[in-house]
């Protein structure tokens, strides 16, 4: 019991002096975790509207491929991911491989069917008469979309929430196409990885508590969001 | 001699294998106070979502103006620019009064001094003076539909369709929309209302088309004769 509560203290001494491989890895995570969930909202929101709204055939398969994608191994991502960016791979010579924009790639690609899947139940569960109202005041096809979308913004915004959830918290990607470089690639969850299996609990609870902490105070920043717009 | 405002011809839709509406021939003139009337599920929102170009028919033909309806996107949406067409129940958007009887005006890229004047004078249209910063998902049932009236009479459309205005609204509403179209069609509006209520067009002095089974049907032989006014010879032209 000791053993824990000696490298909580430690834990949090390390947090308390700034550490600058523990400031590292969170400024590493928070900044690929963001830029991929940006990305994936911009992918996933209009794909999860077409798939619901779109008639085109094998509509259910596809729901289907999103459906089975939120469940795919972040190693499984990673590594296909890697076959396109290896020296070998078809986007070898963009030379991205073990750089914090592989890490994006590859945590784009994971949230995108957890935020698609997510704003395809929250546009399902909107009001049917939304799209026909908008039309026949008038807008386009298109502003008509973005009204949807503004109606249905709580759901969005528990999508991003979800897929920040998703890359946040993942080692697999970030440890496959990011290599787990010290002050360029390693994010907490890939630093707490190795720490711990060098010994050092320390160093890996402090990241621990500090990835705890992070996701907190950025699912209460997204939920206070929500909760103004849903006013 | 009127101008027609729509002119249908052997215009069908269907729901897979339910008939939406089958009509031959039928002419809304310009202008005109229409009140369409017939039994659930005789066709009435299908027409209805026809002549709003929202739903295109399976068959047939639509002008508009005398100009044939090609019923390619961009040809409804601005079409849908002229035409507008109140639900049943109508949706109001999340936020205020004002955010949602200006929609139609913000889609059209009006100004901001041009909405103000139109807000004001829609809701006081409705009776709804001083609701502009009201939450809308925050008021009643009749106060909605009024709101809704209001934010459809904001975009200023040729013709304004009215699906059952006044079914579940409450005596004072009802009359005040009752007394508002008939100003709006003497205005030179065209107003299609949709009603069960067989009186409503002797009250009105409205044009009747009446459905039976997605059909034009004459009327309903209990009516009085005096519930069909001033447009019998359009009327003939269903027969």
């Amino acid at each position: 019991m000791s053993f824990i509560a000696d490298s909580f203290r430690m834990a949090i001494a390390l947090i308390l002096k700034g550490d600058s491989d523990v400031t590292s890895a969170v400024a590493t995570s928070l900044s690929v975790a963001l830029w991929s969930v940006l990305f994936a909202a911009i992918a996933g929101v209009p794909i999860g509207i077409a798939v619901t709204l779109g008639k085109f055939p094998m509509k259910g398969a596809v729901r289907l491929v999103l459906n089975s994608l939120m469940a795919m191994p972040t190693v499984v991502i990673g590594l296909l991911v890697y076959g396109f960016l290896s020296r070998q791979g078809p986007l070898g010579s963009m030379g991205l491989l073990f750089t914090p924009r592989a890490i994006i790639i590859g945590q784009t690609i994971l949230a995108t069917p957890v935020i698609a899947n997510y704003t395809l139940s929250a546009i399902q569960g909107a009001d049917e008469r939304i799209l026909p109202t908008a039309r026949t005041l008038g807008a386009s096809n298109l502003q008509s979309l973005f009204q949807l979308a503004r109606e249905v913004r709580f759901g969005l915004v528990a999508a991003i929430i979800a897929g920040f959830g998703r890359v946040v918290s993942e080692v697999g990607v970030a440890m496959m196409l990011g290599g787990n470089i010290r002050m360029y690639t390693r994010t907490m969850t890939t630093a707490i990885a190795l720490e711990t299996s060098k010994g050092d609990f320390a160093f890996g609870l402090a990241l621990g508590l500090i990835l705890i902490v992070v996701a907190l105070a950025v699912n209460l920043f997204l939920t206070v969001a929500q909760e103004s717009l849903r006013a | 001699m009127s101008i027609a405002k729509y002119h249908l011809s052997s215009v069908q839709a269907s729901y897979g294998k339910t008939l939406g509406v089958a009509i031959d021939e039928l002419s809304i003139t310009a202008g005109g106070l229409y009140v369409l009337e017939g039994a659930n599920g005789s066709g009435k929102s299908t027409l209805l979502g026809i002549l709003a170009f929202l739903n295109k028919p399976d068959q047939g033909t639509v002008s508009f103006d005398g100009v044939p309806v090609n019923w390619t996107r961009k040809e409804c949406a601005l079409l849908r620019r002229r035409v507008t067409l109140l639900h049943q129940r109508p949706y109001l958007f999340s936020g205020s009064v004002a955010s949602n009887v200006t929609f139609g005006l913000a889609a059209r890229g009006a100004s901001k001094t041009m909405v103000q004047n139109v807000i004001r004078e829609s809701l006081e249209k409705v009776g709804l003076s001083g609701f502009e910063s009201r939450t809308a998902r925050k008021l009643s049932g009749g106060e909605s539909r009024r709101v809704a009236l209001a934010r459809a009479l904001a975009c200023k459309p040729e013709v304004l369709l009215l699906d059952e205005p006044v079914a579940n609204v409450d005596r004072a509403s009802a009359a005040l929309f009752e007394s508002l179209v008939v100003s709006l069609a003497a205005a030179g509006m065209t107003v299609v209302i949709s009603s069960h209520d067989e009186r409503l067009g002797a009250r009105l002095g409205a044009c009747m088309i009446y459905l039976e089974d997605g059909k034009l049907a004459g009327p309903p032989e209990q009516l009085p004769s005096k519930a069909l006014p001033h447009c019998e010879e359009e009327n003939d032209a269903h027969s």
